[in-house]
């Protein structure tokens, strides 16, 4: 059917060749008949083949080739999506001959136009490399072209790529960090996952521990400290720093003060807690314990409580997470803590995963409720949980000293529960709490012996013999005759069970020899010939120890110590307390074990590495040149992002498709527009991203001339309120939609969306601050009557920084007479009653020939009433005057559309 | 990075198997197999590692969605995949089954293309792929009586005209490509509630996760604009409109919606593609505004003939108009109960002693609002004693509220603009399912 001419006969015989590979059948033998159709037309066979090809070129190598030439073609293709794909399959082609073939198809897809392209580019470093190691240095390269791409849609997936071949070339990030940070909340959402990642690892060479300065007030005041409980693991050796510094003086000490890029990394990564994907809000989480001050980590709470609404396979992995974090943070998670109780729907392991976090959370504040809790939990029928339950009420009671007699009681009721896994959890339970204070609860242990007819359950009955040996002088007549039944059951016994009888019989018989000294050898004796080898040793052991005989003399001495020393009480401790050495949220922390290519978190580095390497160059020529750079957007939303760190932005987080988008319709410009869950959020999120943009860049542009008009001067007045009489609001700007000709043969709408997550910002450039020399000039001073003088001046439209209510007037002196002009001032300034000017500053020498500008002040008071002055040089006073043509006194506002609007409907 | 994605049928049949990188043998599928199967328990652990290769699993439609990986990478990142994927799949092929996906491998196969690419994830939205699938769908619903059946599920049995059978919603979003244009967009509203109520009968513990859902079949959709109650507030303090508030603690909205009206008119507004999203969640904690739906009044005791007596009665407080579905009531019971006798007031119920479980389940098919049942169920329990009496444990009640929302949230209106000119359908359903419904005894 191949063979065949008709695309649906081939499409047909590819699905069933299709299907035979996915029920993991060999389809190998029609590998030339199916490489023939790699060059078929129809779309959807071309894709089949395609799966067939990746699956089996390895295995054909030869016969592989002869689908390159049709892969070749197919980079050059005018449509992004088939050189795409093209070059998709042509890397995951796994034929070492190649290799140069892919390089180069790389590196040219490095540098298409089309993004998307890009973008697969940059998946296929990845693969290439795994084929052949030895191109690293050449794909590094690539790499590095490809970080400094400033697409969304590439970002994600270079990062990826850098992860993979590179994860050791942190130089890389550097002059890219802050364009990763600004870009990270267009990224696509799994882009978004492995940017933050990398960003956390970045961060942690880069940036000095927020936290530094305050586990130092911590230790110094001791109030916090136990709120937090008491094992901050800080570094070990800046602990013993603090303490050794903690005498002389605390104020010798520097304050922390955060690099502006850490701060920057945080705020940008904070909207993304919001994400609907859960692995984006993780990887924020982990990126906030791990890099955020102690007292800015809480946020991450909030929406880690919110994933445990999601699947349970999610909330699975979030417990984990959490579970590690109340043990470092607990006050983050206590206002949540019924987020945390059990639901009769919930899995086992997510009960149990539950309970652990409740125990971590519980304190003397909370605990009542959170043993009553407990108390429901315990008739549940999954007896795994019950279990559970009472091993987590056992840590309460030993981690908060108050409850301990009420957990032991409520203890001691389970032990006549009809179920025996209940009481022989109770019983394991009491035996740890009863070690740390035996003398109290003597009748507890009493009622304990009674149980052992009827506990079956090997683990508690052993707890239960060595609970009466270790205080069998608490319990003096018990305890023989719990011996005389044992013994009578040993050979029954689980081998547990045995042992324990073992060290009971011995025991006892050094405190009270007169009533179990037959007892005891009867059992030595039973032990003795024991199938297990482990009873007959530990038999023969204590024989010798605890039997006077004439060799043994010195150690029988002994006997008693060895035997009836204080053991320290257990400590129940949570099995979560050694994960944190983990990142969070990797799969190492969930399987507590390194998974291949775990990479540790850095340590905090001492001092701070050199933050100027993420500076970029590039700055400082552009802004030279007055045009406005692509990297201005960079900066101007990392401003606007200082402005608004009260209000989390998330509205912008697919602003970038906002110009292109609008020229069409107005409305679409927000499509990416989504608010928090608060509603004062929402209210932000209504703004128009597109505004906000536009007046964003005039805005920055505006504080760019406040820099340069140190040189300017002269100024006028005017009331804030009548601006709107005459002033022309700054026209917004108008977005020039890139066009691209691209040959869409799927869908122009891709395009265009790809289009539109390109940062490219030339739409954005303000028409309010083109350069002066577009605005209209008048005469100040004609050269005729000027003597060769002459003089022109024109309304800047720009503030005038020494006096806001003046218009900047910047005037062009041009010299045409032969000679030069010396001291160009001005004097005798007639204005009207109000009125006020701002002299420029003197020009020495104007040059014949040349000409020199400068900038006057005036504040014209809302009228049109000239100004007049003398305008001298050193030989002449020439009498001049400006008025205002009407439009021209004005100054930029920065609005937002809807003000725009307001303002608009008003006038 | 994921090595290899694969789908399992329940029984173990490949189904779909693709390897992306090329590290792990094609064996794993078959030790994942044994790894899953080998395990008791309700829900085998979600990671499961062999060797270096680690599995990660979900369960959906009945089938294993296994991904596995070596190195390590965020499982978060892995299992949101693999639930993104299987959104994928159901609204690719219209429903989760064995049977879908092996009739839609070409498409699945086709889908995971451009997913996945070498390990890497690409891209999950549907607006993106669906201008890369070119493989249509093929629809696995044969005709059943189950759907004309599930009609009466939404109410309005006189109307059956105007709704559609439950099983509308379940067809490929592509279809609508050959089925000459027929747009339809349903908007779900879904809400779980778990409640506990104390012995006492005091409410102890209510939450409420409610979601609007969209399934849009327009093949060019335009926007759309969800109206909800003006009085709808969100957090405690802020309270609009006079009467009785709908209030929900907590919001968050899907991405693609606008909140420009949301804050004015209570009105959101989005684009809805091709396909199902969420477009809002919320919650409501511990204040609900109406009584909890079920309240049980239950007196046990022991008779002269050593049996356990439980008497229950139990009290719908739904409004008349509305009645519960699926009720089922598990009352835990002692162990060693050997058998059951029971009075039930009306033969549509049913009560089970499940000996598994130690339970005793009471199912009512229908229940209306503002009626009463009540069942007596004695039981046959060797040894009977006090402490045993204790261990009749606290019920759960698993049930489905139909054309009901606890919180009271409610569609006003659904506009889409500009008008379509198709013949456009718009299905709006609310229902409430029980979550963990508790009563203590």
């Amino acid at each position: 059917m191949l063979d065949s001419n008709k695309d649906s006969l081939k499409l047909e015989a590819m699905k069933r060749i299709v299907a035979m590979i996915a029920r993991g059948k060999n389809a190998s033998d029609l590998f030339p008949a199916v490489v023939k159709n790699v060059a078929c037309k129809n779309i959807e066979v071309k894709k089949l083949v395609y799966v067939y090809l990746v699956r089996y070129a390895e295995e054909q190598q030869d016969l592989a080739l002869l689908s390159i030439s049709t892969f070749q073609r197919g980079l050059k293709d005018p449509n992004q999506l088939i050189r795409a794909s093209a070059l998709r399959v042509l890397s995951s082609i796994r034929v070492t001959i190649i290799v140069p073939i892919m390089m180069l198809a790389i590196k040219e897809a490095a540098s298409d136009m089309s993004p998307y392209v890009r973008k697969t580019a940059a998946h296929a470093i990845p693969k290439l490399y795994s084929l052949d190691p030895e191109q690293k240095d050449q794909l590094i390269e690539v790499i590095e072209k490809l970080l400094a791409d400033k697409t969304t849609l590439v970002a994600g997936s270079v990062v990826m790529a850098f992860e993979e071949v590179c994860p050791e070339r942190i130089d890389l990030i550097h002059k890219n960090y802050r364009k990763l940070c600004n870009l990270l909340i267009d990224v696509e959402e799994w882009g978004q996952v492995v940017i933050i990642n990398m960003l956390t690892r970045y961060a942690r060479t880069q940036f000095l521990n927020p936290n530094i300065n305050e586990s130092l007030l911590e230790e110094g005041s001791g109030g916090d400290k136990t709120f937090y409980g008491s094992d901050e693991d800080e570094d070990e050796d800046e602990e013993e720093k603090e303490k050794n510094a903690e005498a002389p003086a605390m104020a010798k000490r520097k304050p922390y003060v955060m690099d502006p890029d850490h701060r920057l990394l945080l705020r940008n990564t904070k909207p993304l807690l919001q994400s609907r994907n859960a692995a984006v809000v993780m990887a924020v989480a982990q990126l906030y314990f791990h890099l955020a001050p102690k007292a800015e980590v809480g946020v991450i709470a909030k929406a880690l409580v919110r994933l445990l609404r999601s699947h349970s396979e999610v909330q699975y992995v979030v417990l984990q997470n959490v579970a590690t974090m109340t043990i470092k943070r607990r006050g983050m998670f206590e206002p949540y803590l019924k987020s945390f109780y059990i639901r009769s729907t919930d899995p086992t392991q997510i009960k149990v995963l539950k309970l652990e976090v409740l125990t971590n959370l519980a304190n003397e504040t909370n605990i009542s409720t959170i043993l009553r809790e407990f108390q429901t939990y315990i008739k549940s029928m999954d007896k795994d949980f019950v279990a559970a339950t009472i091993q987590a009420i056992g840590r309460c009671a030993t981690n908060i000293g108050e409850v301990r007699d009420t957990c032991l009681n409520g203890l001691v009721q389970l032990l006549s529960n009809r179920d025996e896994l209940v009481v022989a959890e109770s019983v394991v339970v009491i035996k740890k709490l009863l070690q740390m204070q035996p003398e109290k609860h003597s009748d507890i242990i009493k009622h304990m012996a009674k149980l052992t007819d009827n506990i079956q359950v090997p683990m508690a009955r052993a707890s239960i013999l060595w609970l009466i040996g270790e205080y069998c002088e608490h319990v003096p007549k018990i305890a023989p005759d719990v011996l005389r039944k044992m013994a009578k059951s040993f050979t029954n016994e689980e081998d547990i069970v045995k042992l324990q009888i073992i060290n009971l019989a011995a025991k006892l018989y050094l405190t009270n020899s007169k009533q179990t000294k037959l007892l005891t050898q009867y059992v030595l004796n039973l032990a003795k010939y024991d199938q297990n080898y482990d009873i007959r040793d530990r038999a023969r052991f204590i024989r010798q120890l605890i039997v006077p005989t004439e060799k043994s003399g010195a150690l029988s001495k002994y006997a008693k110590k060895l035997f009836l020393a204080l053991k320290p009480a257990p400590v129940l401790e949570s099995p979560f307390k050694d994960r944190d050495h983990f990142q969070l949220g990797s799969l190492s922390h969930l399987l507590n074990a390194k998974a291949g290519g775990y990479q540790e978190l850095p340590d905090w580095p001492e001092a701070a590495p050199d933050p100027s390497v993420r500076n970029v160059e590039v700055k400082d020529s552009v802004r030279a040149v007055g045009t406005v750079p692509e990297w201005t957007k960079c900066s101007s939303r990392e401003k606007r992002k200082e402005k608004k760190v009260e209000k989390p932005f998330y509205s912008d987080s697919e602003g970038e498709s906002g110009p292109t988008e609008s020229a069409d319709s107005e409305s679409d410009s927000a499509s990416g527009s989504e608010s928090g869950s608060g509603s004062e959020e929402s209210g932000s999120g209504s703004e128009s991203v597109e505004s906000e943009e536009g007046s964003e860049s005039e805005e920055e542009e505006e504080d760019e001339e406040e820099k340069n008009k140190k040189k300017k001067k002269k100024e006028l007045k005017k009331p804030v309120q009548e601006i709107k009489l005459l002033s022309l609001f700054p026209v917004e700007p108008a977005p020039s939609p890139q066009v691209t000709p691209v040959n869409t043969f799927l869908s122009n709408s891709l395009v265009t969306d790809l289009e539109g997550l390109s940062l490219s910002d030339t739409v954005l450039s303000p028409a309010t601050i083109a350069p002066s020399s577009a605005l209209k000039n008048y005469e100040l001073l004609h050269r005729i009557t000027g003597e060769g003088l002459s003089v022109e001046y024109c309304f800047s439209r720009q503030p005038f920084s020494p006096d806001a209510n003046m218009v900047a007037v910047q005037m062009q002196f041009t010299n045409n007479a032969t000679s030069d002009t010396k001291n160009l001032h001005m004097e005798d300034v007639k204005l009207q009653s109000g009125m006020r000017v701002k002299e420029f500053p003197e020009i020495e020498l104007l040059p014949a020939g040349e000409t020199a500008a400068a900038v006057m002040g005036i504040d014209f008071c809302d009228s049109t009433q000239a100004a007049n002055f003398q305008l001298c040089t050193h030989t002449k006073k020439f009498f001049v005057s400006i008025q205002p043509p009407v439009g021209e006194l004005m100054r930029p506002i920065f609005l937002t559309e809807n003000e725009f609007k307001k303002e608009q409907g008003e006038s | 990075m994921i090595s290899q994605v694969f789908i399992l049928s329940s029984k173990g049949d490949h189904l779909i198997y693709k390897d992306f990188r090329g590290e792990a043998g094609s064996d794993v599928v078959g030790i994942f197999y044994e790894k899953v199967t080998a395990l008791t328990g309700d829900q085998p652990p979600v990671v499961m590692s062999h060797k270096d290769l680690h599995f990660v699993h979900v369960r959906q439609g009945g089938l294993y969605w296994v991904a596995t990986t070596t190195a390590d990478s965020s499982p978060f990142t892995i299992i949101e995949f693999l639930n993104r994927f299987t959104a994928l799949v159901k609204d690719y092929c219209g429903s989760l089954s064995e049977k879908s996906v092996q009739m839609n491998f070409a498409l699945i196969y086709e889908l995971l293309d451009e997913v996945v690419d070498y390990g890497y994830i690409q891209t999950t939205s549907s607006d993106v792929l669906k201008n890369f699938i070119q493989t249509e769908a093929v629809s696995s619903r044969p005709f059943s009586l189950f759907d004309l059946s599930n009609v009466g599920l939404f109410g309005a049995e006189t109307q059956q005209s105007k709704v559609a059978p439950s099983s509308a919603a379940t067809r490929p979003i592509q279809s609508s490509r050959e089925q000459g244009g027929k747009s339809e967009i349903f908007v779900d509203v879904i809400e779980r509630m778990s409640v506990v109520i104390g012995t006492n009968g005091v409410l102890m513990k209510a939450d409420v996760e409610g979601e609007i859902r969209v399934k849009c079949y327009m093949p060019s959709c335009s926007e759309m604009r969800i109206g909800l109650n003006e009085e709808f507030s969100i957090g405690k303090s802020q309270l609009r409109g006079y009467g009785a508030a709908v209030r929900v603690d907590e919001c968050s909205f899907h991405q693609a919606v606008r909140l420009d009206e949301f804050d004015s008119h209570r009105i959101l507004r989005l684009c809805p593609s091709q396909g199902e999203q969420t477009v809002m969640q919320y919650q409501l904690s511990d204040d609900l505004p109406s009584a909890p739906p079920f309240r049980l009044f239950p007196t046990i005791e022991r008779d002269s003939g050593g049996r356990l007596l439980m008497y229950l009665k139990l009290r719908c407080d739904l409004p008349p108009k509305s009645a519960a579905i699926n009720v089922c009531a598990t009352i835990p019971v002692p162990k060693g109960s050997v058998s059951l006798s029971q009075e039930l007031s009306s033969p549509d119920q049913s009560a089970e002693l499940k000996l598994q479980n130690r339970a005793v389940d009471w199912k009512i098919p229908r229940f209306p609002g503002g009626t009463q049942l009540s069942a007596l169920f004695k039981l046959e329990v060797p040894g009977l004693s006090s402490a045993s009496m204790l261990e009749v444990g606290p019920v759960g009640l698993s049930f489905e509220l139909p054309k009901l929302t606890v919180t009271g949230l409610q569609i006003r209106f659904l506009r889409l603009s500009p008008i379509q000119p198709g013949p456009s359908q718009r299905w709006v359903r609310y229902v409430t399912h029980s979550d963990s419904y508790t009563i203590r005894i």
